[in-house]
């Protein structure tokens, strides 16, 4: 894995996480020679132009099929190829779920199932294309792994260490075209090994995806306030990161769980699944998309509505903290 | 008329086969078993597996062999017996069928080591993976085939049709499929459940389609196998397979309450006597 430049990150960051994925994996691709793209028509929109004029014959396009795309990934995998198989979070896994779970899951296959725009990056366009759920569906199905990177470093980082990672990957993409860039430097990245972004004695926010840009802000008004604000960036949701977490209820006095994703199955319900083992932990707020569908809006609106903005999270935190 | 030793050969092993899938399931006891559909498939198991097939019961893995998916998983006592007669499997392992901690589960799950290539059992779920095998094995410019079995009632599944389109577009020439036509599914005929033109659909879809009119004649199945391997037409191939449901017991034939079921003791005494006629109707001819 040759570092990736200061510049071309930024870049990166400029264009979104669509841009950042399509880039590293031909980063990946020229590493490698097992590693193959499978899509669902979304060879344009998921940023694979440059993939395929570079290796034509490395990317597959099933068409509008979902469920294809994974058993066709299965099969490729099964002969020891390393599939990625992208497209729109919104349908996968949800469209797909049983696939991932039989072919990919009870086999224990080395497929890397990509979602793309999940959340609801895609504000007006609706629900339809939202995942605020894409978390809770794999996180259930053994064997699988799953990561949230949170800026396009840690795409980059990600797309690496998942090639060396044995059994199948879901990597779930959230962030708009100019999506912080969080790493400038490089940085270890391991998969199940959350990262401390910054130090703090009180308050622990826990994040996964690009809104830990939002933590990062809200740890800094809270900062401002006297509160020291521990932000620790979770980006593998399963394997759950335990050591970190037994350092947090240890240390903190107050936990944060801030994502982009449905306040049921994911990150929040992760860390208070763990936590209900700890007779004295702290206690623990939960930020997230909640419970419902939502009314038309772009991003910056429905992140706001959902309160997972940095100064929403900092008001919550300032309400529950002693 | 001379016999044909290698078509006799697979009889002999067809017929140890049904007598295996019998045990199997009798062992089951009251958890039963699928030996409608198995029985229906297992001549044409029986033809690839014997009649057709590269592989090493030594080395499970051997990158040259050819690949087998069963993708109506749940006609597994016809895998099972295939590769108990093929070797992969120890005989004395029968009675573990659908056992606790077995092996040998009520769906195939994936075990390389007894020669288990794919889980499948979901239904519609085998044949994709099938056909991103024969994808990669282009991929990599390996010469194996790539042949798998379906079922009738399989083919009402979105799935299956996701996948043939892409295959047709991938010209998967190496991939061989067989349809099991027994006509039943689970609550009824298969024309009054869901009516479907294989046919066209399959030749729509962009596939060569063959037919095989009797799928219990190994011979016949034999032929065809032999015939679409040798095929240079650049499609996948797909066999229509006419068959009976459960082929080769008298109770049990275009009976769908043994589709998935268990038997007592008299039913399997009757299903052994009924092996043991036409076994010794054929070495009489």
């Amino acid at each position: 894995m040759t570092n990736i430049s200061l510049e071309t990150l930024k870049e990166w960051s400029k264009l979104g996480h669509r841009n950042s994925f399509g880039e590293s994996i031909i980063h990946l691709a020229r590493e490698r020679e097992d590693v193959v793209v499978v899509n669902a028509d979304i060879t344009t929109t998921a940023r694979l132009v440059n993939f395929k004029n570079e290796f034509p014959d490395r990317i597959f396009n099933v068409g509008i099929a979902e469920q294809n795309l994974i058993g066709f990934s299965a099969g490729l995998a099964r002969e020891g190829l390393m599939p990625f198989a992208v497209t729109v979070a919104a349908f996968v896994p949800m469209r797909c779920a049983e696939q991932m779970r039989m072919m990919l899951g009870y086999m224990n296959l080395n497929g890397r199932v990509v979602g793309i725009e999940s959340g609801c990056r895609f504000g007006p366009l609706g629900n339809t294309h939202f995942a605020m759920d894409d978390i809770a569906v794999t996180r259930t199905i053994p064997n699988f792994t799953v990561i949230s990177p949170s800026d396009p470093h840690q795409i980059y980082k990600t797309v690496f260490a998942v090639a060396e990672h044995q059994g199948p990957v879901h990597i779930r993409l959230t962030g708009a075209p100019g999506f912080p860039l969080l790493y400038p430097d490089d940085f270890d990245f391991e998969i199940g090994k959350a990262i401390e972004y910054r130090p703090g004695k009180d308050v622990a926010i826990i994040t996964t995806g690009s809104v830990l840009s939002e933590g990062i802000r809200a740890a800094e008004i809270l900062e401002k306030k006297g509160i020291s604000t521990r932000v620790i960036d979770m980006h593998t949701l399963k394997p759950l990161d335990l050591n970190m977490l037994d350092s947090v209820f240890a240390e903190n006095s107050l936990v944060v769980t801030v994502e982009e994703h449905s306040i049921i199955g994911g990150l929040g319900s992760a860390v208070a699944s763990y936590k209900a083992g700890f007779a004295n932990s702290p206690k623990q707020v939960m930020c997230s998309l909640g419970d419902s569908f939502k009314k038309i809006g772009n991003y910056a609106f429905h992140m706001k509505n959902a309160g997972l903005v940095a100064e929403d999270i900092a008001e919550k935190v300032l309400q529950n903290v002693d | 008329m001379e016999k044909n030793l290698l078509v006799e050969e697979i009889k002999d092993k067809t017929e140890r086969m049904r007598r295996d899938a019998i045990e199997m399931g009798f062992s089951a006891g009251s958890e039963g078993a699928h030996f409608g559909p198995a029985l229906s498939c297992m001549d044409m198991v029986a033809t690839l597996f014997f009649g057709v097939m590269n592989y090493d019961p030594d080395n499970p893995e051997m990158p040259e062999r050819d690949r087998f998916v069963l993708s109506k998983g749940h006609a597994c006592l016809a895998y099972y017996a295939a590769l108990i007669e093929a070797g992969y499997i120890p005989r004395e392992m029968i009675p573990q069928f659908k056992g606790n901690n077995s092996i040998l589960c009520g769906h195939p799950s994936k075990n390389v080591q007894y020669g288990i290539e794919v889980s499948s059992g979901s239904l519609g779920n085998g044949f994709p993976v099938a056909c991103g095998m024969a994808k990669a094995a282009k991929f990599k410019g390996e010469a194996h085939q790539v042949y798998c079995i379906v079922g009738d009632g399989e083919c009402n599944e979105g799935i299956i049709w996701e996948a043939a389109l892409n295959a047709a577009k991938n010209k998967l020439d190496n991939l061989i499929v067989l349809v099991d036509i027994n006509n039943f599914q689970l609550s009824g005929t298969t024309s009054e459940v869901m009516p479907i033109n294989l046919d066209a659909l399959w030749r729509a879809a962009g596939w060569e389609v063959l037919h095989i009119e009797d799928g219990n004649n190994v011979e016949e199945v034999l032929q065809i196998l032999n015939e679409v391997k040798e095929s240079d037409i650049e499609k996948p191939h797909v066999i229509l397979t006419k068959t009976v449901k459960g082929k080769g017991i008298s109770y049990m034939e275009n009976n769908l309450k043994f589709h998935a079921t268990s038997i007592n003791e008299e039913q399997y005494r009757q299903a052994i006597a009924d092996l043991d006629k036409a076994e010794a109707e054929r070495k009489e001819q």
